[in-house]
């Protein structure tokens, strides 16, 4: 059959990239059908779910505010914990998109195209919930929301540039928005798809609107071709930047625990480690409801699971080097905050399954078998979640909670709030998600069309869905 | 729908040849083919960025990337310089013993300014210079074109006033299309 | 200063002094903070109240969230708070003179400076009260007075608040029926004459121990007109056990005056004379003044039942139940006697041949006694019986110490006996019925009175019983008729102190609530009761033509200066005891015999007798050992606990005789075997919301033969548990093995005298030394040429840990409080909080506390971190809180390594009262929610300063300036000052050898340091117990 034949070109990988025989017409229909299909049970099912629980977010936001920070579990030492925790999570999942669809553009990785939309989605969504934390968690956020931005105010005070968290304010603002323009720029020709395959007038009219008036013109193309490999070039360095700027909040304070100079590439392994593994908790289900198992195939799922076994190594690596300059540098605070507080401390437990999480369950992926279990794969993906949660509690809480002075040691344990404000985002994270899924095609249907031209012109193999 | 075109004084319609061809390969064909005939304002349109499609039209470098750099260049100026006029110029403290002109501590929102007015520059320079958003282009008069964005693939030549039609079909097809067909500018 | 004139003192009686001799030098100690590890038992929300029954969500003032509770009240007093507002912004009608010579007429923004005075139980404490536009904002203590010498203990520093309390008592009433003052005085003269016809037989005054000249000639009066009236005064917190015992010793009533300044050797048998008591502020100064590490330097012995802040002084601190005392004692004299000590000869037999106590220990005590013979100074606490106070008189006697280190007088309060006798006697009259009209003036009687007296049930069957009260308390619940006092802050009379010298007490301000004072009370009786306080006291002291000239001149001099010169009590002179026949006279009193476990009673440090408990300030304030805050707690020892099978935090019965509690147990370091200590003062029932649901009432157990140590008490398990609301939260530090610097230094004399000791080496390390500085990436900032350099030394030293500095800062500086739950979540406010650490066994543990607020870091973690520019350093070397530019990221309070940043997680100041807003410091920013906020070094009083020496175009000097801790501190032992004038205090303690930096090892340059700890233990006990135990002896504490 022809399906092994498409991507000769690699003899490494035995599954094809595209599953079956195929004309960009039907690439077309197939990629478009979910948008065109009315939602289904299953959806509305998953749709009331997340709003009730983006309910419940409005809720703890707004007791949040109306009372103060106070109806939170923070407390002194601990001044940070679910909301900066939260903020960390969440923007490090979201690293995977721009990850994806950048850098794997960059090098030229053909299987990316397949996930890139589904991704880059998932890191604008993510960087949405992520961004909800660091303003909320401000005693003032009514000052916080625009005291940080440089303008002429009458008391004449400026921001105080030397802070981490004000390189935050600009990191995460410039990643939002690189994102999103990304991701649209990549999303006009096929919202062009879309106008011009829609059957109802409105559809027409809102997806015509969108497309720009896209005629996929050669001249466009041009320059269209360039825009998007530079945002992507720009990405890449972003999307490291934004993670390691993530952890200079940490780095750059005098807490064993924080004050360690290998977190900037740590954090940015553990932001793509998480990312993938966020990915494929809802790509797994996606590919199976939308039907799009012949362009999302195994070999995508195998590939992700190789890089998150590589940055599961190196998040590891991480705790490892953590512990090692603990012992090495022979700081007392140091040795204490890793060896005691937090192999025996009171929250010992979220640290040993941050271990088991983030180190045992990767190794799996040795194991081809694994690789290609897809049940394993979720649950071990979901496990990863957890664990990167873990880790930044350990990060955040348990360095806080016991630092150098034994009288001001204190324990801590959240509130309803936090927990509430934690689902809540989720909550959000998934109705935006299932939006998009309902209106906007999962898989770069334009880049996929290429991709089988390109395959299909390959010399070795014979033409494929050329309409003769 | 075409004639009325003509009675009008005050409204010239462009014209354009469409023309659509089988696959990506006959396109860049055809597009050379045309072009070497000496068609001026030949245009492709095609679901997918074709290789190669740049030679056959005869496209000069795009200039995307100057834009780019600009725009980085001046992000990273514009920060440095806000952060050097508020915390040392405007209102020097002492914060904690350090000097107020930090260069190390300096560079992350450098470097984010840079990216973010980089960035931006090349989104909306492409549609700057792609003239988009544009609603409404003659071509969409073609009845099929808009197979353009799924799976087809067209040549189109926008023709100047008193050009022969007919011949400029002929050459079309010669140079390989399936069909080809005149668009005419409606007034709306 | 203080130790200049020990140094004098030195000089002066050298010869006879002979140096003490000095232990060597042991190992490096190991500190622990607490008993159990609660690591592994985080605190669970809400579980908070499961004892004091639920609160939703706790407001500042410990209760639900206020609103609901207080708003009512607050609603019912609106139109009085607002009356309140007009009444403080007057000046009162009489005229007060201020402390300095100034224009009488305020001037907006300057405050003025008031000497009056206050009395615990009688005895006055001069102070000095700041008054802001006519409303008195912050208490300091009079320098002049002789026995505040300037300081203050937290009880004075709260009276700032409770003269604004709302919840007082605001109206005169009998039953719900209002009276005006007017009414009041009319019936109460009807009733009077009626009661002069029989003689006043059936008048009787309950009043609080007083040393007032001027209410003792009222009484005169009363008593001239009313021949068969009574007076009787009670407390319930009483000496009576020291004047009996001086009764037994010398055959009159007495009352001992102590002197620490001369003395090398002090023996404190139950006496926590640097924590509480009539003498504590200046006793506490002349201890710290002969701790200087010389080799002048004095000894502590304790022996005591419970850990109390002398104990954590003591070089030597030894264990015993309160009823073992005696037997210590007695043993102690035998060995004296056999020693040479003929005085003590007919005492040597009371021990019936057994010792008490560890004789090693006697031994060594019995030598250093000896050796400091004239120069040492034995004293009993308050809860000790009259037999232990008599032969501490003896002993003091026999080794000469009188008119040295201790002195007797007559007793200056009205009543020689104030505690459960004389009440006893009185509910006996009642109970006969021979009582018509009781007046009592005394504090909460019902509350404090010994429970087998059924005092509430006693006062429903006399006719008339007229209750004058700061709050309608449990005594106001038992009355027919209330009369609201006026605060001490708002009432005129006078006081004595300890050594006689009478303080006139003025008013600073009109009372708020309509407040009676008591003289006006007591003259209604004497048709006088219109006339005015004002008028009566001064007119009394006119009739003493104490002074020659005119007496108005006089008279604003001594309202001035806060003391009435030449009013000093003499000393009794030519003492002497008959040694058989007090042995005769103490053989039967001395305990013997009883079974089963100690019930020990204890004043609170906070509460007191539970007078206090209506400050949320004192609430709040952490215990000074235990650090437990908004309750009280059942103390026993470790080894109790385990034969008992309970646990921290487990809630007993506490059954004792036939009436049983339930308490809430905690385990504590220190404290005797076989023993249960329960504070006094909580547990009140009374309409103060602040007061109510807090603690548990210990009284309830209190019988009137057996005040303080009884036998025979039972605990047993309920099954629940409590959960605390401790500052200083439970966690052992070295016992898990890790090694961290210890925040806390000391050292034995030895090695501090010593230059070449490792202890000089290790200090070495942790202070900035020119030769090799601390790498630096940026230079360091150069404050040389700047006018001041601000900084400040703490002698952990001459820290008592007595916690007043933690009340006098939250006063000053407008420091919210916040309630127990938010205690239990670690959101305490305080500035300044003492840390405490123990080291050695869990049994017998050596403590060290140590004062701790922001110490100005010149490379400030926090400043770097924040992005608003919130906080920043100020030329002189503050690094200054811009509350307005605060956004509350937190960040500074994570990356500070003293954790001393407190945050407004709350809007805790939301439901402040009108009244209470009257008492803010003006020159200091009230925070709002979500703002950090910490130590400014006291900065509105440093920008005062400097507008004040401006104007007389000068600098600010040494020693004028003092931040609020320092102020308040009774060891003085916080300096603050200038490190660019050479000469300054602070900047000599800066260079001392004892100097050391807290976490000097990460660089953050504190502008506040630390002098280390000296202790002096007695080279025969070194190894043991005192200073400096070996690493195992404190590995057992913890198996």
């Amino acid at each position: 059959m022809a399906a092994p034949q498409l991507d000769a070109r690699d003899p490494l990988e035995p599954q094809p990239l595209i599953e079956g025989q195929h004309t960009d017409k039907t690439i077309n229909d197939s990629l478009l059908a979910h948008v065109w299909r009315g939602a289904g049970k299953g959806w509305w099912a998953c749709f009331a779910v997340a709003l009730s629980l983006l309910g419940m977010l409005v809720i703890a936001i707004s007791w949040t505010l109306y009372k103060g920070i106070g109806v939170w579990g923070n407390n002194i030492p601990v001044g940070w914990a679910f909301g900066i925790i939260n903020f960390v999570w969440w923007i490090g999942i979201g690293h995977a998109g721009t990850l994806i669809s950048a850098i794997l553009l960059l090098f030229q990785q053909k299987w990316r195209t397949s996930i890139n939309r589904f991704a880059e989605a998932m890191t604008l969504f993510a960087v949405i919930c992520a961004l909800l934390f660091p303003l909320l968690h401000t005693g003032r956020p009514w000052f916080a929301i625009y005291w940080l931005m440089p303008y002429p105010s009458t008391n004449g005070i400026w921001p105080q540039f030397k802070s981490p968290l004000t390189w935050d304010v600009f990191a995460v603002t410039t990643y939002f928005t690189i994102s999103l323009l990304f991701w649209f720029l990549g999303l006009v020709p096929d919202l062009a798809a879309l106008r011009d395959s829609s059957q109802s007038k409105a559809k027409r009219l809102i997806y015509g609107m969108l497309a720009m008036g896209w005629r996929g013109s050669g001249r466009h193309w041009a320059e269209y071709k360039w825009s998007y490999v530079l945002l992507a070039g720009l990405s890449t360095p972003l999307v490291l930047s934004v993670h390691t700027i993530v952890s200079f909040d940490f780095a750059t304070s005098v807490i064993p625990g924080w004050h360690t100079t290998i977190f900037p590439p740590y954090f940015v392994a553990g932001a793509v480690f998480s990312g993938f593994a966020m990915v494929m908790t809802w790509m797994i289900p996606a590919r199976k409801f939308l039907g799009l198992k012949h362009v999302v195939t195994p070999k995508h799922l195998e590939n992700m699971c190789k890089i998150m076994l590589v940055t599961g190594m190196m998040v590891s690596y991480g705790y490892l080097m953590e512990h090692f300059i603990a012992w090495y540098s022979g700081d007392p605070y140091e040795f204490a905050q890793f060896y005691y507080t937090r192999m025996r401390g009171p929250m010992a437990g979220v640290y040993w399954t941050m271990i088991f999480c983030n180190v045992v369950v990767p190794q799996i992926w040795w194991f081809k078998r694994w690789r290609h279990n897809i049940m394993v794969m979720w649950f071990a993906s979901l496990l990863i979640n957890v664990g990167m949660w873990c880790e930044r509690f350990n990060i955040v809480v348990t360095s806080l909670h016991q630092d150098f002075l034994p009288s001001s040691w204190r324990n801590y344990a959240p509130t309803w709030v936090d927990i509430t404000l934690f689902m809540g985002t989720i909550g959000l994270f998934s109705t935006l998600f299932l939006l998009f899924l309902k209106f906007v095609p999962a898989v770069a249907v334009t880049e996929v069309k290429e991709l089988r031209h390109e395959l299909a012109h390959d010399p070795t193999a014979d033409p494929v869905g050329e309409t003769h | 729908m075409s004639e009325h075109g003509h009675e009008e004084s005050s409204f010239v319609a462009r014209q354009f040849a469409v023309a659509e061809f089988p696959s990506p390969q006959t396109l860049l064909d055809g597009t050379t083919k045309m072009r070497e005939a000496g068609y001026k304002n030949l245009d492709t349109h095609t679901p997918f960025p074709i290789h190669g499609l740049e030679e056959a039209l005869g496209l000069k470098r795009p200039k995307i990337p100057l834009i780019v750099l600009c725009g980085a260049i001046a992000g990273a100026c514009i920060a440095y310089a806000m952060i050097y006029f508020c915390n040392v110029f405007d209102w020097p403290l002492n914060i904690g013993n350090r000097p107020p002109h930090g260069p190390p501590a300096n560079i992350p929102i450098t470097f984010e300014l840079a990216v973010l007015l980089g960035g931006g520059s090349a989104f909306m320079g492409f549609f700057a210079l792609a003239k988009l958003p544009q609603p409404y282009h003659p071509i969409f008069e073609s009845e099929d074109f808009q197979r353009a964005s799924i799976d087809a693939f067209f040549l189109s030549v926008e023709l100047p006033p008193g050009t022969d039609m007919d011949r400029t079909l002929a050459d079309i097809r010669a140079s390989g299309a399936l069909s080809a067909e005149i668009v005419e500018e409606s007034e709306r | 200063m203080s130790c200049d004139d020990n140094h004098e003192a030195g000089s002066k009686d050298r010869a006879k002094r002979k140096s003490l001799p000095i232990a060597g030098k042991t190992s490096r100690p190991k500190y622990w903070t607490s008993a159990e590890d609660r690591a592994r038992t985080a605190p669970v929300p809400g579980a908070a109240n499961e004892f004091a029954g639920g609160t939703f969500d706790v407001g500042p003032d410990g209760k639900g969230t206020g609103v609901s509770r207080r708003g009512f009240v607050q609603v019912a007093s609106l139109s009085t708070a607002i009356a309140a507002v007009g009444a403080a912004c007057r000046k009162p009608p009489q005229k007060i003179v201020p402390f300095v010579r100034r224009p009488e007429e305020v001037v907006p923004g300057n405050p003025l400076h008031f000497a009056t005075a206050y009395g615990l139980d009688g005895y006055a404490s001069g102070l000095l009260v700041e008054s802001h536009e006519g409303r008195p904002t912050k208490v300091e203590g009079n320098p002049a007075h002789p026995q505040t010498l300037g300081a203050t203990t937290s009880f004075e520093q709260s009276l700032t608040l409770s003269v604004y309390d709302d919840d007082r008592a605001k109206q005169i009433r009998t039953g719900s029926r209002p009276l005006a003052w007017r009414t009041f005085l009319a019936e109460t003269a009807v009733r009077a004459n009626s009661l002069a016809e029989n003689r006043g037989a059936g008048l009787r005054f309950l009043i609080a121990p007083t040393t007032s000249p001027f209410l003792a000639d009222l009484r005169r009066r009363i008593l001239e007109r009313f021949p068969g009236a009574k007076f009787i005064s009670y407390a319930s917190l009483s000496d009576d056990g020291a004047v009996e015992g001086a009764k037994l010793a010398f055959g009159k009533p007495l009352v001992a005056r102590h002197k620490a300044a001369p003395a090398n050797v002090i023996l404190a048998l139950d006496a926590d004379f640097l924590g509480e008591g009539n003498e504590q502020t200046r006793l506490s100064r002349e201890f710290a003044a002969r701790r200087e590490p010389s080799r002048q330097m004095s000894r502590l012995y304790v022996v005591e039942p419970a850990m109390t802040i002398t104990g954590s002084m003591a070089d030597h601190r030894l264990r015993l139940q309160g009823s073992e005392v005696a037997g210590f004692l007695s043993s102690l004299i035998s060995m004296l006697a056999s020693r040479g000590l003929a005085a003590l000869a007919p005492l040597a037999s009371l021990t019936h041949g057994q010792r008490h106590g560890d004789p090693k220990w006697l031994v060594a005590l019995a030598t250093d006694l000896e050796r400091s013979r004239g120069n040492s100074l034995i004293i009993a606490g308050r809860r000790q019986p009259a037999a232990v106070h008599a032969l501490v008189a003896a002993l003091n006697v026999a080794l000469n110490n009188l008119g040295n280190t201790v002195e007797f007088g007559t007793p200056l309060t009205s009543d020689a006996m104030t505690g459960g006798a004389p009440l006893a006697a009185l509910a006996q009259e009642i109970a006969s019925g021979g009582v018509d009209t009781l007046v009592i003036t005394a504090s909460n009687p019902v509350y404090g009175a010994p429970v087998d007296l059924k005092f509430a049930k006693l006062l429903e069957r006399v006719p008339n019983t007229i209750y004058h009260t700061l709050y309608e308390d449990e005594t106001a619940a038992a009355v027919k008729t209330i009369v609201p006092a006026a605060h001490p802050l708002e009432s005129w009379s006078d006081l004595r102190a300890t050594d006689g010298t009478v303080s006139i007490v003025q008013p600073l301000i009109a009372p708020l609530w309509g407040g009676i004072q008591e003289a006006d009370v007591l003259a209604a009786f004497v048709g006088e009761g219109d006339v005015g306080a004002h008028t009566l006291l001064r007119r009394f002291w006119q009739a003493q033509g104490k002074a020659p000239g005119d007496f108005d001149g006089n008279w604003e001099r001594w309202l001035a200066d806060g003391i009435v010169p030449g009013t000093g009590a003499p000393v009794e002179a030519g003492l002497a005891i008959d040694g058989a026949a007090l042995a005769q006279a103490i053989t039967p009193l001395l305990p013997h015999g009883k079974q089963g476990m100690e019930i020990a009673f204890a004043a609170d440090p906070k509460l007191y007798d539970g007078r206090f408990a209506n400050s949320v300030w004192l609430q709040e304030l952490p215990h000074p050992i235990t650090k437990l805050t908004w309750d009280n707690a059942a103390m026993i020892s470790e080894a109790t606990a385990k034969a008992l099978g309970l646990e921290d935090s487990d809630i007993v019965e506490v059954s004792y005789r036939d009436r049983r509690i339930d308490a809430p147990i905690m385990v504590v370091p220190g404290h005797a075997d076989d023993c249960v200590t329960l504070p006094l003062g909580y547990g009140r029932t009374g309409a103060e919301t602040v007061a109510a649901d807090v603690g548990f009432n210990a009284g309830a157990l209190r019988a009137s033969d057996a005040p303080w140590y009884d036998r025979g008490v039972k605990l047993e398990k309920t099954g629940r548990r409590f959960t605390f609301a401790i500052t200083q939260d439970h966690w052992k530090m070295s016992p898990d093995g890790r090694e961290i610097p210890p925040p806390v230094v000391e050292a034995s004399i030895a090695e501090v005298l010593d230059p070449k000791s490792k202890f000089h080496e290790e200090l070495e390390e942790r202070r900035p030394n020119p030769e090799h500085p601390q790498p630096q990436i940026h230079k360091p900032v150069d404050y040389s040429g700047q006018q001041y350099k601000w900084a400040m030394a703490i002698d952990l030293n001459k820290c008592t840990g007595c916690s007043a500095c933690v009340v006098a800062c939250q006063s000053e500086n407008n420091i919210t409080t916040v309630g127990k739950e938010n205690v239990q979540k670690g959101r305490a406010m305080h500035w300044i909080r003492i840390d405490r650490y123990y080291q050695g066994t869990f049994e017998d543990p050596a403590m060290v506390v140590q004062p701790l607020a922001c110490v100005h870091c010149e490379t400030a973690p926090c400043e770097y971190v924040c992005p608003v520019n919130a906080t920043v350093h100020s030329d002189e070397g503050l690094n200054e809180m811009v509350y307005n530019r605060c956004i509350g990221t937190r960040y500074c309070s994570n990356n500070c390594p003293y954790k001393v940043r407190r945050f407004n997680y709350l809007n805790y100041i939301a439901d402040y009262s009108a009244a209470r807003e009257m008492g803010m410091n003006p020159d200091v920013t009230v925070r709002t929610r979500g703002i950090m906020e910490k130590c400014t070094y006291c900065v509105q009083r440093i920008e005062q300063k400097r507008i004040a020496t401006r104007l007389e175009g000068r600098v600010i000097l040494d020693g004028e300036l003092e931040t609020a801790c320092q102020q308040g501190c009774p060891t003085r032992a916080i300096v603050f000052g200038s490190l660019n004038d050479a000469n300054s205090k602070v900047s000599q303690l800066h260079a001392d050898p004892r100097r050391y930096d807290l976490l000097h090892e990460i660089g953050t340059r504190p502008r506040t340091v630390y002098l280390a700890r000296v202790r002096n233990p007695n080279p025969e006990l070194a190894a043991e117990g005192g200073a400096r135990p070996k690493g195992e002896q404190m590995k057992g504490g913890h198996e």
